[in-house]
């Protein structure tokens, strides 16, 4: 029985793969067109990214009135950390907001059928099926704000460091996008709440700080139980070379765990789901 | 309105009631949207909170200790919830979809509705967080507010104006979507500000002095900071009661005014731009 499937499903996996490529080159190319007649728009969102990045530049100002350091950390590293922080949530609000934040809503009113009747993957179509493009000038902004404190840090990373950067970065995304599809997933089992998203919100405020300044409590909280530690800390760790082999590659088992139970999860959702008539 | 019956106030008491009846059954079926906007509500003082207690570990802040941070923002978690406002961000769609027509073909004014909504939703969040919160004081004696009734009952005053405030100027901002198409970003502009001059992130006396003034010169203080201060006793003298008090009377009274003009203003204006 297993003999004759191998072949054929090993030959047509990297279609399948070939094909997704090329649905998602078409959504985007779509989506872009569609973004540029609303240029108004970047104005507004350049304008909300840094009136928000002043509000939290000032927060950390205003700790460190009362403070010479924040869980070991001094102001400008902690900045380095408000930069990664802004770069994440570029991407959250330009991926996954537009995409994965709808399936609530869709869950509810059953129009989630039209996507699973299409012939791709539904997790990887409603995770990447609409980009908010502006919101990628936040991933700018926050590279940038990251770079101008390390400026005055007076650190040059090495190549090393940026490499370590790169990757526990990449980590970070993942890690975010599996709280997403976890926390989306919900809406499978409480149909009534449109706003789950906020649950990320709420938690992902944590992640404005390094985890270390949290006391012991709230610290297991963010590292074991919601994992937002993994998110900042340890990206802005890499950039201030305050990180260890071994916490990197701890990030990148964190990120494929979470992955892999995110795929888990999403396909137990998928078979709660009875439509709306349910 | 020549031709209706004059209401008295057993007619608007049977109004209210009816409003307030429908606006807590459209709550029942979201009562876990609500929980959820009441984690969210928890988790930034928590927040602001885990990192003061830090800071305070080598000794006090200014004279704050890390109880008095705890009591701070505990009694932050409950006003805030208490006060909190989503008019803005309703009206502002009223507004902009079409659903103001509908509302104004009533022969009731919409902020009567407005206001049914808040009580019903304040009515449903105030007993979940108050459970909440009578379950944190007592595993964790450091957020117990000390025993005065006296003290509670003026608590409860500041926050029902608090309240008042706090709707009037949302409702207002979402008011200005008559103008312009970016109310709720206005709102946003105030909700960033008041992290620093409502007390949100800190106790306002360790603000630098000059935001400290700015802040004493607008509404911020009096929606969250103030009451707040009240329950926790750090409000101690009779003058600071009376300042403190006749402040939110004033802001009261000031977005109450600016409700009128931008209300009938905005009318008129929404009017000559849909006829």
């Amino acid at each position: 029985m297993s003999a004759p499937a191998t072949p054929r499903s090993a030959a047509s996996r990297p279609l399948v793969r070939r094909r997704a490529a090329a649905m998602l080159r078409a959504l985007w190319q779509v989506n872009v067109v569609e973004e540029l007649q609303y240029r108004g728009n970047f104005v507004a969102s350049v304008l909300g990214t840094l009136f928000w990045m002043a509000m939290a530049l000032l927060t950390v100002a205003l700790f460190f009135r009362h403070t010479t350091r924040l869980g070991g950390w001094d102001y400008w590293e902690v900045v380095v950390l408000l930069g990664v922080f802004n770069a994440l949530t570029g991407i959250i609000e330009a991926v996954l907001r537009p995409g994965l934040g709808r399936l609530a809503g869709e869950v509810r009113s059953g129009a989630l059928d039209l996507v699973l009747t299409r012939p791709v993957d539904a997790q990887l179509y409603i995770s990447f099926r609409r980009l908010d493009i502006w919101r990628f000038v936040d991933v700018v902004l926050g590279l940038a704000l990251a770079g101008y404190a390390l400026v005055r840090l007076d650190r040059l990373p090495s190549a090393f460091d940026v490499v370590a950067f790169l990757v526990t970065l990449g980590a970070a995304a993942l890690v975010v996008y599996a709280m997403w599809v976890a926390l989306m997933s919900l809406a499978f089992w409480f149909v009534s709440v449109e706003n789950l998203s906020v649950l990320f919100d709420a938690v992902y405020e944590a992640a404005r700080y390094p985890v270390s300044a949290y006391p012991g409590a709230l610290r297991f909280l963010f590292v074991y139980l919601i994992p937002v530690a993994w998110t900042t800390t340890i990206p802005a760790s890499a950039l201030t070379g305050r990180l260890g082999p071994a916490t990197a590659v701890g990030a990148v088992a964190v990120a494929a765990a979470a992955l892999a139970a995110t795929r888990l999860l999403w396909r137990a959702a998928l078979r709660q789901y009875t439509s709306a008539g349910g | 309105m020549s031709g209706a019956r004059p209401a008295g106030g057993s007619a608007w008491r049977e109004r209210y009631a009816a409003l307030i009846r429908a606006a807590w059954l459209v709550d029942l079926q979201y009562r876990a949207a609500i929980a959820i906007w009441l984690l969210w509500g928890v988790m930034e003082p928590l927040i602001a909170l885990g990192i003061w207690w830090s800071i305070a570990s080598g000794g006090d802040v200014e004279g704050f200790s890390r109880s008095d941070f705890a009591r701070y923002f505990f009694g932050v978690t409950l006003v805030n919830q208490l006060t909190l406002a989503w008019d803005a961000y309703y009206i502002d769609r009223w507004i902009r979809e079409g659903e103001m027509n509908y509302r104004l073909a009533r022969p009731i004014n919409p902020v009567h509705e407005s206001i049914a909504d808040n009580l019903a939703y304040k009515a449903r969040s105030a007993t979940l967080i108050l459970a909440v919160w009578l379950v944190a004081a007592a595993v964790w004696p450091a957020v117990r507010m000390p025993v005065d009734p006296g003290r509670w009952a003026l608590a409860a005053l500041a926050v029902v104006l608090a309240a008042g405030i706090r709707f009037l100027n949302g409702y207002v901002t979402g008011l200005l979507g008559f103008w312009t198409t970016r109310a709720t970003a206005l709102m946003e502009l105030q909700f960033g500000l008041s992290l620093f001059l409502s007390g949100r992130i800190a106790p306002l006396t360790l603000l630098p002095p000059a935001v400290q003034t700015v802040a004493g010169v607008l509404w911020f203080p009096y929606v969250l900071a103030f009451p707040v201060d009240v329950l926790t006793g750090a409000v101690t003298t009779p003058a600071a009661y009376v300042r403190g008090f006749a402040g939110q009377v004033v802001w009261l009274v000031a977005w109450w005014a600016a409700y009128r003009l931008v209300w009938s203003r905005g009318l008129r204006h929404y009017g000559a731009v849909g006829g």
